[in-house]
């Protein structure tokens, strides 16, 4: 996604993703392996918002490391399948939440050594 | 350029209809709204865009072919993550404990969340309640490594 599409905020504490006309699919038969699928569209707003509680994910042997802040975060978002003259449209961002999120930092692969060092 | 990521269908469920048979019209919008908020939209990095609103579009990181016997370095495509990879995926639903990442060889900001719902209403007026366990979004914003060089990139999985 183009970088202008997320804003954080000064103290790195929100982070906001708001997309629009994103090419998505409508495949009602999904996970059957000959599922049709129709072309459609979403528009989304995505905020997220870190807690002082702080979190870190760990493993060496799959070279990865996650550290940053348990989090909030709640999506508004529009949907339209043309083909079959359909639009959905979620309630205003507050309505919505989520059973879990975090956000922070990640290095993995090569930069993972580099970065304990 | 586009990834498919984990296929993940948004359940939308009615709100004040309950179905009955697993058939009746009242069910159908449940079927037909499978249609999942992300059918995967990780999205490459640098495609032009506006302040905000921004769009998506397609782009190819495929590697080139060298021209005159040049070294072929690989493409800007992220590498997948080796051992979700093998099993057809590219990412696991985000939970602690876990590699939250979607691209191996990263450093950078990261944020995950699922079991994401609330309510709406579909061009008919008819109320629903949205989002399943595994309805999750994400961003990604950072440095990684591909085709022997460090690029930037900002990408998201909805």
């Amino acid at each position: 996604m183009p970088s202008s599409g997320i804003v954080f905020s000064a103290d790195g504490k929100t982070a906001m993703l708001q997309m629009t006309d994103v090419p998505i699919i409508d495949q009602p038969r999904w996970p059957a392996m000959d599922a049709a699928t129709t072309p459609a569209f979403m528009d989304f707003k995505l905020l997220f918002t870190a807690t002082d509680e702080p979190v870190k994910y760990e493993d060496p042997a799959h070279q990865y490391r996650f550290e940053g802040f348990k989090a909030s975060a709640q999506l508004e978002a529009a949907i339209r399948v043309a083909s079959i003259d359909f639009t959905f449209k979620t309630d205003p961002l507050e309505s919505s939440k989520s059973d879990f999120a975090v956000m922070g930092s990640e290095v993995n692969g090569k930069y993972y050594e580099a970065a304990r060092s | 350029m586009k990834f498919r990521l984990t296929a993940k269908p948004t359940m939308l469920t009615p709100i004040d209809q309950v179905p009955c048979n697993g058939r009746s019209s009242v069910v159908e919008p449940n079927r037909r709204l499978l249609l999942k908020l992300g059918a995967a939209s990780f999205l490459a990095p640098s495609l032009p865009g506006k302040l905000l609103h921004a769009q998506s579009g397609p782009q190819s990181c495929s590697p080139p072919i060298p021209p005159n016997h040049a070294p072929a370095n690989g493409g800007s495509c992220p590498y997948p993550i080796p051992w979700l990879d093998k099993n057809g995926n590219h990412n696991q639903s985000p939970m602690p404990n876990v590699e939250l990442s979607n691209i191996y060889h990263f450093t950078g900001k990261l944020a995950r969340a699922n079991g994401f719902h609330g309510t709406g209403t579909d061009n008919h007026g008819n109320r629903f309640a949205w989002g399943t366990p595994t309805t999750d979004y994400s961003y990604m914003a950072g440095e990684y490594w591909a085709g022997r060089q460090s690029r930037q990139g900002v990408f998201t999985h909805t």
